[in-house]
């Protein structure tokens, strides 16, 4: 029984991870309708920042600094690469986005270099004993580090002014822009939360073992979440992350014991499948909005 | 038909014959020494030429460069083959030809489409190749290397290279270096259990296959243990070792998988030893936090000793590698790369010797070679050729333990040697098919 709740536990771990980078997804699908594949890079940006700042300053002050940078990184990214596009096939801004995401990945591997950076957290490989259940200190900081952020952004997304003005851009841009809401200043925004929360998953991510460059491929994983959760739907990329975390530390672990095809690396094809299945009854995703169209 | 027509006609017959009857085979020229050459060699001097009176032996290199995930060897490789040839034509080259490894010098991101392009763009300009980075990558253009008679030095240990004319390949393989950590834990730690935790493929698949026979030999119980590249995908392995509680554990894995398994592993109270197989390790993961367990916990076991090793090749190598590049990334890479270059230093010479420089000239040389001196990195006998692959792969291989002092983070613990399962095996196809 420690066994299996060891498993949830670090499946919610990585959970988390997934549910940050699925978020950042979310929130400029919902501003932009467009998919960014900008989201490694940034998450990459965000690790690599924190692995230099740390040397010189507190592990978590090093985060807030990085993640700070991070967002003006991405705020800066779509003032002067994405505005412009506007009212161009989103398709065309999904790949500009692609471009961004080599470009500036390419610059922060030149900064990793060949080894493994550290991150300098308190968690390393440490453990702590929950009810008799040996946990990994940085999975259940990674864990209670995302509801606090996801209680954060959803109550800015309830109760802020900005954060009405958003949904109002999600929700019809020019009304939003007749009502006076600035829809350059909300994409802006968009594009710095989604960028801070893609920093922060890739700060969770290295702690343990290191920062490399290969790091950049967990990112991918957020697309099974967020077609799962549904694009346009906070919550159901918090629930879609999570959830995938937990199903793929299932079948890792026991997997194998229902059958051998089940065991070995099965597990990474499970988040991929679950989309799969979500796409033929769901389209829209388990949380996602049912578009109507005008036929 | 009028007489313009028939003109035409037999203008246009006479333009197919001489088309379909043009020679595709590279044309055969003659050096100032006597020595015949096609492809890849010429009498002009190389472009960084010592000597300017030598002609040039241009060697292709395709390796992981940039973005893929073997970058941290494959750079380190490069630069080391660039100082070896630097060193042989300062030493006067290979009678009277320099060679070059630094013109034709490609990235292939790891991806074996992109080898299989970039060895297209080369190979018309090259001899051979003095590096083809990769199992997968290699195999996407042995058929190719194949039946155009280009050698190629391997960047992988795969036990199937043994079994191709057209790689030179150095030291043991992935399959028979396995054999040997069991045999020597089985001897020496007395392990009466062991596990393979391994990628798939042709590297992870090899070290697990030579582990599983080595146990067979041995009596030892065995788990299979396949994992999937990742940090955060290492939770399900470490789970299973602790369930099987083997008293050893092969690792055949990246280093920062290994890391988070003897790391993971050892924070749940797990007492095994591991020897992880060469590419598992960097010395990068002293700095962290698994540091403590790799040291209580982790051998690694190569093909040849690691660098700063006191041997006269090992010593030519730090001699001819940038002191403060090494020091700012240490890595074993250069001494992998400075390893196999000696086998085709010795079948240039060789194709020299027999005034044959071809393509055709190289590979007989190569087939030929019996011993190749690495100036003590290998023993001589790891230079053979000729023979069925059972006969001349080489089956001796070293194992390591972690000295932070050492530069490269590890030190020999036991020289060459070969265990008793390595010894009676049967080579008669790669180990893991």
């Amino acid at each position: 029984m420690n066994e299996f709740v060891a498993t949830v536990v670090r499946g919610l771990g990585n959970g988390s991870i997934y549910a940050l980078l699925a978020l950042g997804f979310v929130i400029v699908y919902k501003s932009m309708r467009v998919i960014s594949f900008a989201q490694p890079a940034f998450m990459m940006a965000g690790a690599l920042l924190v692995s230099y700042l740390v040397v010189s300053m507190n592990f978590f002050l090093a985060v807030l600094v990085a993640l700070l940078l991070v967002a003006l990184l991405g705020a800066g990214v779509e003032r002067l690469a994405l505005r412009p596009m506007i009212g161009k096939p989103v398709f065309v801004i999904a790949i500009i986005t692609l471009g961004v995401d080599i470009v500036i990945r390419t610059v922060v591997n030149s900064f990793i270099g060949l080894d493994i950076r550290q991150m300098g957290d308190p968690w390393g490989l440490g453990q702590v004993d929950v009810l008799g259940v040996k946990i990994d200190q940085r999975h259940l900081a990674t864990l209670v580090t995302t509801l606090v952020v996801v209680a954060a952004l959803f109550a800015f997304y309830r109760w802020s002014r900005t954060g009405l003005a958003m949904r109002a851009a999600s929700s019809d841009q020019e009304v939003a822009l007749a009502q006076g809401v600035s829809v350059g200043r909300v994409f802006s925004l968009s594009w710095a939360l989604a960028a801070a929360l893609a920093g922060l998953a890739g700060v969770f991510l290295s702690t343990g073992i290191g920062l490399e460059q290969n790091l950049w491929l967990t990112a991918l994983k957020a697309l099974p979440v967020i077609i799962l959760g549904g694009l346009d739907s906070l919550g159901g990329a918090v629930v879609a992350g999570l959830s995938i975390g937990v199903v793929e530390a299932l079948v890792g672990s026991y997997g194998g014991d229902l059958h051998p095809v089940f065991g070995g690396d099965f597990f990474l094809v499970v988040p991929y499948l679950l989309m799969l299945l979500v796409l033929l009854v769901r389209p829209y995703g388990l949380f996602g909005t049912r578009e109507v169209e005008r036929i | 038909m009028s007489i313009r027509r028939g003109i035409a006609v037999a203008l246009v017959a006479a333009l197919t014959l001489l088309v379909g009857c043009r020679n595709d085979a590279p044309q055969t020229q003659e050096g100032e020494s006597g020595v015949k050459f096609d492809v890849g060699v010429t009498k002009e001097p190389c472009p960084a030429a010592i000597d300017k009176a030598k002609g040039c032996i241009y060697l292709g290199s395709i390796s992981d460069l940039t973005e893929g995930p073997f970058k941290a060897l494959g750079v380190p490789i490069t630069e080391s083959q660039k100082a070896f040839w630097k060193r042989v034509n300062e030493a006067g080259g290979i009678g009277a030809y320099e060679v070059d490894a630094t013109k034709y010098v490609k990235d292939n991101k790891y991806n074996p489409q992109i080898h299989n392009e970039v060895y297209a763009e080369i190979k018309p300009d090259v001899l051979g190749l003095a590096q083809t980075l990769g199992s997968p990558t290699t195999a996407a253009i042995l058929a190719d290397l194949k039946s155009s008679n280009v050698i190629g030095v391997p960047a992988s240990w795969t036990s199937a290279w043994a079994f191709e004319d057209v790689i030179l390949e150095s030291g043991t393989n992935y399959c028979f270096e396995s054999m040997n950590s069991v045999d020597f834990a089985a001897e020496t730690l007395k392990s009466k259990t062991v596990a393979a935790v391994h990628f798939p493929g042709d590297y992870g698949d090899d070290a697990a296959a030579g582990t599983k026979i080595a146990a067979a030999a041995n009596g030892m119980t065995f788990t299979d243990i396949p994992t999937a590249p990742g940090q955060e995908n290492q939770g399900a392995a470490i789970q299973k070792l602790l369930a099987a509680k083997p008293d050893l554990v092969i690792l055949s894995t990246g280093p920062t998988e290994a890391a988070t398994i003897v790391g993971g592993a050892a924070q749940n109270g797990f007492k095994g030893q591991f020897i992880g197989t060469s590419p598992t390790w960097n010395p990068a993961l002293l700095k962290s936090p698994a540091a403590p367990a790799l040291t209580a916990l982790y051998r690694q076991s190569g093909p040849w000793a690691p660098y700063g090793t006191d041997t006269a090749g090992h010593k030519a190598l730090a001699g001819a590698v940038d002191p403060a590049t090494f020091k700012a990334a240490p890595n074993d890479g250069y001494t992998a790369g400075w390893v196999w270059s000696y086998p085709m230093k010795a079948a240039l010479q060789k194709a020299v010797d027999a005034k044959d420089l071809t393509r055709a000239g190289l590979l007989a040389a190569v087939k030929s070679l019996e011993t190749v001196d690495y100036e003590g990195m290998l023993p001589e006998a790891a230079g053979k050729f000729s023979g069925a692959p059972g006969e001349r792969v080489f089956r001796q291989s070293i194992i390591s333990k972690v000295d932070p002092s050492a530069p490269t983070g590890v030190k020999v613990e036991r020289d060459f040697f070969t265990g008793k399962t390595a010894e009676k095996h049967e080579f008669t196809k790669p180990c893991y098919q």
